[in-house]
């Protein structure tokens, strides 16, 4: 009887193509997707790199060299332009805080003249959003910085025919020696690193110029993940109706009637949007009753976000519907592309963890513009203007998408 | 309705080669065929939701793809085309807002259509509740919410208990007795039969036969009757057309006129040696003609 019952289960499933492909096919693609946007990071070609910018209001020859060495940094990479002889053209500071703000860059490096020393004022401009990359920045600078000044000392002796030595910073009792200085995490946003050791090693800060005076900063970028994701869930299932409806022959009564195929996408496409902006105005309202977020603050970014969001994935999950014959492929291919897609776009881990292809491959996802979107709003408190390029991002792919879902639902008009 | 040499292929599979038959005000027409004879190609075809290869179908004398033409159409698919978790009243307001029923004019057909039914009493009970006569009821409710002057019904008494039936073909009747065309396809040769003023037979996708009852009889099988006997003894001499019919182990013998014809033969039975014992007179029916002129049961 047993072996019956075990028979019986297994021709079902030899005989169920879908079933079988979920089965045994579908574990192995997603570990391969999964294995190829996480695991690259090995790869020494696609490490991330840390986007940063280059200030230098100070005229010291410390703030100089020390630029050259960071651009020799191959963990570094600089966004300024360049001059005609290769050198950088270097901003001041405000300019790259500004850059920090709207998250153009990781983090901005800004030398500034000091009244009080001869050396110039380090700071170290951070977005804690990508808290690695600030701290690791902060790492490198100060080892730049190092070898900067022992460069210059190491010139100055040379040219006096003096003899350099570099000894432990706590045995440093000689302006000529150098120690390295010590480093402590920022807190409270902003916090000196202090030259711990001698006397002429420059006090390097590391400002946040981003997380420091907010409640609950992070919550919103994790709200906004999981919204994203789950809007496509609950899209692609309930664009699955205009299957239904093909399989119990709704479809043809509908069409049979005054209602033309173009009202019939544009009913379930408005109303997928206004149940999707529904879930994101309670998934949002509930972060920011239990979460802190700052929602009131940022309503009219969040709800044009929300709005063009809830319209993308809404065309996105018709034009899966369209492409399949039925219910059941519609649910294994959505599960398959909406996990992909979230786990691409950074709903599901940080894009800024992932390698320089992964995330430039994640920019295909409308997820990933989602984020970056809401990420604006709520991370970088940018205005309506300043997330432009999101908005019509997501505008235009969600009028492909149901461009694309009409021209593909012509099959279902004329049989 | 007019179908005028309508073609429809499916790659290889050619559903409709030519099918021509007319539909006329206020009549009742049943459209039979056995399985893949074209039957719900042609339904969905009639009602603009397939496009002919060729041919054309005209409505009161405009072709179906003229705007608003389709308006005077109703369909009930076989499938229960309505949504099982919506309440009566809430499906019957869907499907009048879609062929532009609003207001108090909305509102009196739905009542109208409730009461139709019979379902007054349960108009805000989800349809997934139902019984499956009572979900057809529904189905067919929706398809006539809009007033149309030539209702289509594929097999709309497909699954149900005969009570259920009855009531169906008496709705029907309600419809037909204000003036509506009915075309509807079954498998019940007895709802062609008695429900119907003219049938349309169809196979490979073909019109084999269209007519009355009696046209069809008379054009196939003809009005002549089958006499089958249980004789006992040896007959002698074998009366001029009795024969055997070993499907249903009895004497057969096809008269004319029962009156006239069948005394004599029992006369020339017992002369011949034999008694009859028992004899049934069997009248051809829609079954015979269908049989006759497919060569298949309509369920094959």
């Amino acid at each position: 009887m047993i072996l019956t019952i075990i028979q019986t289960s297994w021709r079902r499933l030899r005989n169920n193509r879908s079933e079988l492909f979920l089965t045994f096919i579908v574990p192995i693609v997603f570990f391969s997707i999964f294995a190829v946007i996480f695991g690259s990071r090995d790869s020494s070609s696609s490490t991330p790199k840390i986007k940063i910018a280059i200030c230098n209001e100070s005229d010291s020859k410390l703030a100089s060299r020390s630029v050259e060495l960071l651009s020799e940094q191959g963990s570094l990479r600089i966004t300024n332009d360049k001059n005609q002889d290769a050198s950088w053209v270097l901003l001041k500071r405000d300019a790259g805080a500004d850059l920090v703000r709207r998250g153009m860059v990781s983090a901005a490096i800004a030398f500034s003249p000091n009244k009080e020393t001869a050396n110039p004022k380090i700071e170290v401009l951070t977005d804690s959003f990508d808290q690695v990359s600030s701290q690791v920045l902060t790492a490198v600078v100060q080892r730049v910085v190092y070898l900067a000044q022992a460069d210059l000392v190491a010139a100055e002796a040379s040219s006096r025919g003096a003899a350099v030595r570099f000894t432990d910073a706590s045995s440093a009792n000689d302006s000529s020696v150098v120690a390295p200085a010590s480093f402590s995490a920022p807190i409270n946003g902003k916090e000196g690193v202090a030259a711990a050791t001698g006397s002429s090693m420059p006090e390097i800060l590391s400002v946040d110029l981003m997380g420091g005076q907010k409640t609950n900063p992070v919550i919103a970028m994790y709200a906004a993940g999981i919204a994203v994701m789950f809007l496509l869930f609950s899209a692609t299932t309930a664009s699955g109706s205009l299957l239904e409806e093909l399989e119990n022959s709704t479809l043809d009564r509908l069409l049979s009637s005054r209602l033309t195929m173009d009202q019939l996408l544009l009913g379930k496409w408005s109303y997928l949007t206004m149940i999707g902006v529904a879930q994101m105005i309670l998934m949002f309202s509930w972060g920011a009753f239990v979460f802190k977020i700052d929602l009131a603050r940022h309503w009219v970014g969040f709800t044009a976000m929300a709005v063009v969001t809830a319209g993308a994935s809404s065309s996105f999950a018709l034009l899966l519907a369209s492409l399949c014959k039925s219910r059941t492929q519609l649910g294994w291919v959505s599960t398959i592309v909406i996990l992909s897609m979230s786990a691409l776009g950074g709903s599901m881990v940080p894009r800024y963890l992932m390698s320089e292809t992964i995330q430039k491959a994640g920019l295909w996802t409308f997820n990933a513009w989602a984020l970056e979107g809401f990420n604006k709003v709520f991370w970088r408190e940018l205005s309506l203007d300043q997330i432009g390029t999101e908005l019509a991002v997501l505008t235009a792919s969600g009028a492909l998408f149901i461009v694309l879902a009409r021209i593909f639902a012509i099959r279902w008009e004329r049989a | 309705m007019s179908v005028e040499s309508v073609h429809k292929r499916f790659g290889d599979n050619h559903a409709l080669r030519g099918m021509s038959f007319e539909v006329k005000v206020g009549e009742r027409l049943a459209l039979l065929g056995p399985n893949g004879a074209g039957k719900t190609t042609l339904i969905r075809t009639l009602c603009g939701r397939s496009r002919p290869d060729s041919g054309q179908i005209l409505l009161f004398g405009k072709s179906i793809r003229e705007p608003n033409v389709l308006q005077e159409l109703g369909v009930v698919p076989q499938e229960l085309a309505i949504y099982l978790d919506l309440t009566t009243r809430q499906n019957l307001e869907c499907f009048g807002q879609l062929h532009g029923l609003r207001g108090k004019q909305l509102r009196d057909r739905v009542k109208w259509a409730l009461d139709w039914i019979g379902l007054s009493d349960r108009a805000n009970e989800l349809v997934k509740n139902f019984s499956g006569g009572m979900k057809r009821r529904v189905n067919i409710a929706c398809g006539v919410l809009h007033k149309p002057r030539i209702l289509l019904l594929d097999e709309p008494t497909v699954g149900v208990d005969p009570q259920s039936r009855q009531r169906i073909f008496d709705m029907l009747d309600e419809l037909h007795s204000i003036g509506t065309s009915i075309v509807l396809t079954t498998h019940h040769l007895d709802e062609a039969e008695s429900r119907c003023d003219r049938i349309v037979i169809v196979d490979h996708g073909l019109v084999v036969a269209d007519g009355t009852l009696e046209d069809l009889m008379e054009q196939t099988v003809g009005a002549k009757r089958q006499v089958f006997l249980e004789i006992e003894g040896v007959l002698v001499v074998s009366p001029p057309g009795l024969r055997w019919d070993s499907k249903r182990n009895r004497f057969v013998i096809t008269v004319d006129n029962i009156a006239e014809e069948l005394p004599s033969v029992l006369t020339r039975i017992q002369r011949s040696g034999g008694t009859v014992k028992d004899l049934e007179v069997h009248q051809p029916n829609l079954h015979d003609v269908f049989l006759h002129l497919t060569g298949k049961e309509l369920r094959e």
